[in-house]
């Protein structure tokens, strides 16, 4: 559904597709972002203790969440002809092969400036029991030369 | 992987123990000092791969000729290829490969989107480290600029630092 910038209000929301998290779609992520911290390879190292934590086994890399979160912003801005200009994000649960992920968003707050116009969304992502394991915030633009698309 | 062969820059080494020795620790890192980078050849095989493992299917990154037909008149890459580019960007040596570094938090302005065909640079360096209930942390603060010299994105981060 294209959002017009004029009609968007606070409480709305964003829904991105699930994704399902497997060892394999962990390893696609390593070979996609060349980020082979063995967190998310190396079951042997991830049942010893890390530091005050013990995670029991491989996660899924945090920014996984990011790049969910990212990909929900930009097809959402992108028929109206807005821009994703900036996406805040923290973890709160390690994700594990297994899990369902699903990035949502609610609009926080719109703001015109000197030459343009700003949407506020506090993201999130949620496991299959409902609980949040990363959330954030994000802004998006929608300059005023596209108002009238 | 034959798959990210393509997405390799050089000798990529998948296995982070292999130079962990020569990484810096926490109490070796310098806020302000800046990080030795390497630039990155980006291709279309990178940002499909990137795609992939993130689910992305808009055709901006993936049809050309849609692509070529939309706001940026050619192929982009999705915002968050800086996931990739931080690895690409840096040398086997740098502490961000160090094994059981814990990613506490990103946020990223974005300027213009990287290109397949783009020579990417990055500046980067810790801007700040500090302690907080045991846990050893580092503020990372990274600018990525494509080969005309614009700025693309650039973002804060804070990593937890293996003990």
């Amino acid at each position: 559904m294209t959002v017009s910038f004029d009609q968007l209000k606070a409480g709305d929301g964003i829904e991105g597709p699930k994704f399902a998290v497997s060892r394999e779609s962990i390893r696609l992520f390593c070979d996609a972002s060349l980020d082979y911290n063995p967190l998310h390879l190396d079951e042997g190292y991830m049942k010893g203790n890390f530091g005050k934590t013990n995670f029991g086994g491989i996660i899924m890399h945090g920014m996984n969440n990011f790049g969910l979160l990212t990909r929900m912003l930009t097809d959402w801005a992108k028929p109206p002809g807005a821009i994703h200009r900036r996406l805040e994000t923290r973890w709160l649960k390690p994700v594990r092969p297994g899990d369902t992920i699903q990035p949502t968003g609610i609009i926080k707050s719109k703001q015109v400036t000197a030459k343009s116009r700003w949407v506020l969304i506090d993201v999130m992502v949620k496991n299959q029991n409902g609980e949040q394991v990363a959330v954030g915030e994000a802004m998006v633009e929608f300059p005023v030369a596209t108002a009238a698309a | 992987m034959a798959q990210a062969s393509s997405v390799r820059s050089g000798d990529f080494e998948t296995d982070f123990w292999k130079d962990a020795k020569s990484r810096k620790v926490w109490d070796e890192i310098v806020p302000g000092e800046p990080r030795k980078t390497l630039p990155y050849k980006l291709t279309q095989e990178a940002i499909t791969l990137f795609c992939k493992a993130v689910g992305e299917t808009n055709p901006l990154y993936l049809d050309e000729a849609a692509a070529k037909a939309g706001p940026y008149g050619g192929l982009v890459a999705p915002p968050s290829i800086h996931i990739l580019l931080m690895f690409a960007c840096t040398p086997a040596d740098d502490w961000m490969r160090s094994p059981g570094t814990v990613n506490a938090g990103q946020s990223w302005s974005y300027n213009i989107p990287a290109r397949p065909g783009d020579t990417i640079t990055l500046q980067a360096r810790a801007l700040d480290k500090f302690i907080r209930r045991e846990r050893l942390f580092v503020v990372h603060d990274n600018v990525f600029f494509n080969q005309h010299g614009d700025v693309i994105c650039s973002g804060r981060g804070q990593t937890i630092r293996p003990a």
